[in-house]
């Protein structure tokens, strides 16, 4: 007898995710194992997460926050992963959307639900905006938008930062890093838990519905799959490519908005919290499916929350990030042992 | 024909299937087979799409497992658990789409997972290593071009070098000359004839009868995942063979009678005129033709391929803009020819490469087969468009393509290729009001599915529609044809009313030359 390991190429996706279980647990367990042999208790430590994110209404709140945006970008860089292309760049449409909602915020006076409405779509068209190069230089040159969207992440960065501790730098408090706060709010349902959230979960599922149930999705999903087919059978490719990368940079842009407007409350360098990178992870995790962003968020969103709930425990940033890299590792490691089957052989005989 | 010394054939096998059986979940691909190879033979396989040809080999090299039956080589009972085991026990098998690692070298591909390869060695130890294994078996291939360079050809020299580099007594090809242009086919018929007058062993599978007869010792026939004969080759016709293979009486024949006689030409609905255009890679493609294509014809376009027939598909379907010169649709000349304008006055497509430009492969069966009604109702409502509608439709089209599917939301990519072609076939015919252009629709389908396409195109042109049918096959052409056209060289060399053509000047046109003189524009 022998043992060989056959790929498949196809995998179910039912046994997709009792891989990613297993992979997961194991990482827990080495991460467990780890913290034990320095000196942790990792069943304390486990105790603690559960009870302090999930047991308790800051908890959930905390959680919701994070959810939020992660939501909101992972859907980004799905969208986009529709065309086969990767939004790299969400981070920097974030910033876009959380600088355009500031800008109005600081300068504009008006009734506060007309401004939230209008820092929505101007917030929208601020990430959309940022994606503009990067998408004109694809669709008509074939520049790669991997890293087109990257390199604009540091300029969207560096201008934040420049506003927050120069023009729009907070005289009031005196804080050196970010700007003053922004008047207008959005509304909260449950304690801090604005109605952002009910937005971003909303929108993969409407992408998604849009992808099925509409012509646009039908031709969206054809010129991703097969681009050759899609000119045959008659469809301005091109276009479509714009329009699902404009929309990629608007939602990630809509992202840094209600950052803004429902959590933050001003503009500082850090705000982005590196959700946009975050975004591809969750996209990763979401196979491609907009549904799947919501439950890739929710896992990304617990991860983080666990990170900073550890910190108070006296980990220190370093050993959360690893935890969390420890995750993604075993995601992935999974994701590829979910092709293979262990098939038992009869060594040849004669 | 029979120029060869008689093969060193023995009566002992190398290779003895015993009573193979094998079921997929609803379908029985083999059943109690049985099958002997004999050294220095070429044995063809022959069957319809589905006959459980492929399933067979495929158990043979150990990609699949029998569930019933089993492998003798040299006498012994073997079971190979990959296609690794397979070959180093000598069985090799080049498959119709090839393995090869396109950004690789010829000397990389053929050293790639091999147990012979040097440890640390050098390109130009590869490179030579190549060239002495290329000029030792035969197989003329560039050790230092790249995979992306090579020709369909070239790249099957590749993949057979790779598998005789490692020993194989037992060469096993699929559908081998489907890509071939017929000189790369005769140069790939004199390799194998060569390595079977070494005492090695070839399995041949194919549907072309011709091809069977030509190449072949012995044929053996499935049908149905069953066995039906193994005979000597020197007995068979290729009516004999297709009746086996169909199961019942033949088959291309009534084709002519299907056609109604034409009274006066078709008016011309679409047109060519002085029309060029460059080729993927931006060279001439097509160069000053002038075609004009009636309705209620079927008009064939002879030649070998790679000779400007992709580009007068593509132009005469919107999908490549000419770089001068007019196309016309009904008299009228198209401004900026794109696609959609096409689809819009009802000319169907039936692409040379349906996988890469005709289907999503990762799409459902249902998204593919809606391909060219999505946007209409009453799949499409305004913005909408309705999966319900859609699956209706598709439905509609698999059972009037007879191809029978799993589920709507299965895959385009997990249909056989017969299949693939049957469904893509159809979808055209039902929006071909104007025109259709057919790129060597019967490629890689078996005799009993040409013959149904065949009078599914005499019937579009029998109601009005005009055809263009482009084959490589001219006893196809001159079946079901009004006229021919030949191509060469990108250029049309001539069109004719095929009751006035014959094989001769055609076949001459091909190859650039006219009857009465060498041509004048070989320059």
């Amino acid at each position: 007898m022998a043992i060989r390991f056959v790929r498949t190429p196809i995998v179910s996706s039912q046994r997709a995710l009792t891989a990613r279980i297993i992979g997961f647990v194991l990482a827990l367990a080495i991460g467990a194992i780890v913290l034990g042999i320095a000196g942790f208790d990792p069943l304390h430590l486990g105790t603690q997460i559960i009870v302090k994110s999930l047991g308790s209404r800051f908890g959930l709140e905390d959680l919701g926050l994070l959810y939020t945006p992660l939501l909101l970008t992972g859907l980004a860089v799905t969208v986009m992963a529709k065309m086969g292309l990767w939004n790299i760049g969400a981070d920097g449409q974030f910033y876009l959307g959380a600088f355009v909602t500031t800008a109005i915020g600081l300068f504009i006076k008006g009734p506060e639900p007309f401004m939230l409405i209008l820092c929505f779509f101007a917030g929208a068209a601020g990430g959309a905006l940022w994606i503009l190069v990067p998408t004109l230089a694809r669709a008509y040159a074939k520049v790669d938008e991997i890293i087109t969207t990257l390199l604009l992440n540091f300029v969207a960065l560096l201008l934040v930062y420049y506003v927050a501790t120069g023009p729009w730098r907070d005289r009031v408090s005196g804080t050196t890093a970010s700007t003053g706060r922004v008047p207008y709010k959005m509304p909260e349902f449950f304690g801090s838990l604005h109605w952002g959230f009910v937005i971003a979960l909303v929108a993969p599922i409407l992408f998604g519905l849009a992808l099925r149930y509409t012509r646009w999705g039908y031709e969206v999903r054809l010129s991703g799959s097969n681009p050759d087919a899609a000119h045959y059978a008659g469809i301005p490719v091109r276009r479509r490519m714009i329009s699902i990368m404009l929309l990629s940079g608007a939602i990630a842009g809509v992202a840094g908005m209600l950052e803004v407007a429902g959590t933050v409350h001003r503009l500082q360098g850090g705000i982005s919290n590196n959700y946009g990178y975050l975004g591809v992870m969750v996209a990763v995790l979401a196979r491609g499916s907009p549904i799947g962003v919501i439950a890739g968020a929710f896992l990304m969103a617990l991860i983080l929350n666990a990170g900073i709930i550890l910190q108070t425990q006296g980990l220190t940033t370093s050993a959360v990030l690893a935890l969390t890299g420890l995750m993604m590792l075993f995601t992935a490691v999974a994701d590829q042992f979910a092709h293979y089957r262990i098939v038992r052989t009869q060594a040849a005989t004669s | 024909m029979t120029d060869q010394a008689a093969p060193p054939t023995t009566d002992r096998p190398v290779i003895a299937l015993r009573g193979i059986g094998k079921v997929f979940p609803g379908v029985i691909a083999n059943a109690d087979v049985d099958f002997d190879l004999r050294a220095g033979e070429i044995h063809a396989l022959l069957g319809e799409n589905g006959a459980g040809k492929s399933t067979l080999m495929n158990i043979l090299t150990g990609i699949y497992r029998p569930d019933s039956g089993q492998i003798l080589m040299d006498g012994a009972a073997k079971t190979f658990a990959s296609p690794v085991e397979a070959i180093a026990a000598g069985i090799g098998m080049v498959h119709q789409h090839f393995k090869l690692v396109r950004a690789f070298s010829v000397a990389e591909n053929v050293h790639l997972g091999w147990k012979d390869t040097p440890r640390l060695a050098s390109k130009s130890v590869l490179e030579a290593r190549t060239r002495a294994l290329a000029e030792r078996y035969g197989l003329a291939v560039r050790p230092e071009a790249r995979i992306d360079e090579l020709s369909a050809g070239e790249q099957q020299r590749v993949e057979i070098l790779r598998v005789l580099a490692r020993q194989a007594r037992v060469l096993i090809l699929d559908e081998p000359t489907a890509v071939l242009t017929p000189a790369e086919a005769r140069t790939l018929f004199t390799a194998l004839r060569a390595f079977k007058a070494a005492g090695n062993s070839v399995i041949f599978i194919s549907h072309k009868l011709d091809e069977v007869l030509e190449i072949s010792d012995r044929v053996t026939v499935l049908r149905g995942g069953r066995k039906v004969v193994t005979e000597p080759t020197a007995n068979c016709t290729t009516t004999k063979l297709a009746q086996l293979m169909v199961g019942r009486e033949m088959v291309l024949g009534g084709l002519r009678e299907a056609m109604k006689p034409r009274t006066e030409p078709g008016r011309v609905v679409l047109a060519l005129q002085k029309v060029s255009a460059t080729d993927d890679r931006g060279r001439a493609g097509l160069i000053d033709a002038d075609l004009p294509v009636r309705a209620g014809e079927i008009l064939g376009i002879a030649g070998v391929a790679g000779n400007g027939q992709r580009e007068l598909s593509e132009i005469l379907t919107g999908i490549r803009k000419p770089t001068s010169g007019k196309v016309l649709i009904e008299g009228v000349p198209v401004d900026n020819p794109s696609p959609d304008i096409f689809i819009e006055v009802g000319v169907g497509h039936i692409p040379e490469d349906r996988i890469k430009s005709g289907i999503a492969p990762a799409l459902s069966i249902s998204d593919n087969a809606v391909l060219r009604a999505y946007a209409e109702p009453p799949i499409a409502q305004g913005v909408l468009f309705k999966p319900g509608a859609a699956d209706k439709l598709a439905q509609q089209i698999a059972d009037d393509a007879e191809v029978t599917i799993p589920s709507l939301s299965t895959p385009m990519r997990n249909l056989s290729g017969g299949n693939q072609q049957r469904l893509v076939a159809r979808r055209e015919m039902r929006i071909a009001k104007l025109a259709i252009i057919a790129a060597y629709p019967s490629r890689g389908l078996d005799v009993g599915a040409i013959s149904t396409l065949l009078h599914y195109l005499i019937d579009l042109r029998n109601s009005g529609v005009a055809v263009v049918l482009i084959s490589e096959e001219l006893s196809e052409l001159f079946d079901v044809t009004d006229r021919i056209a030949v191509m060469f060289k990108g250029r049309v060399m001539g069109l004719y009313e095929t009751k006035d053509a014959d094989l001769e000047t055609i076949g001459l046109l091909m190859g650039g030359q006219t009857k009465a003189t060498s041509a004048s524009e070989a320059a």
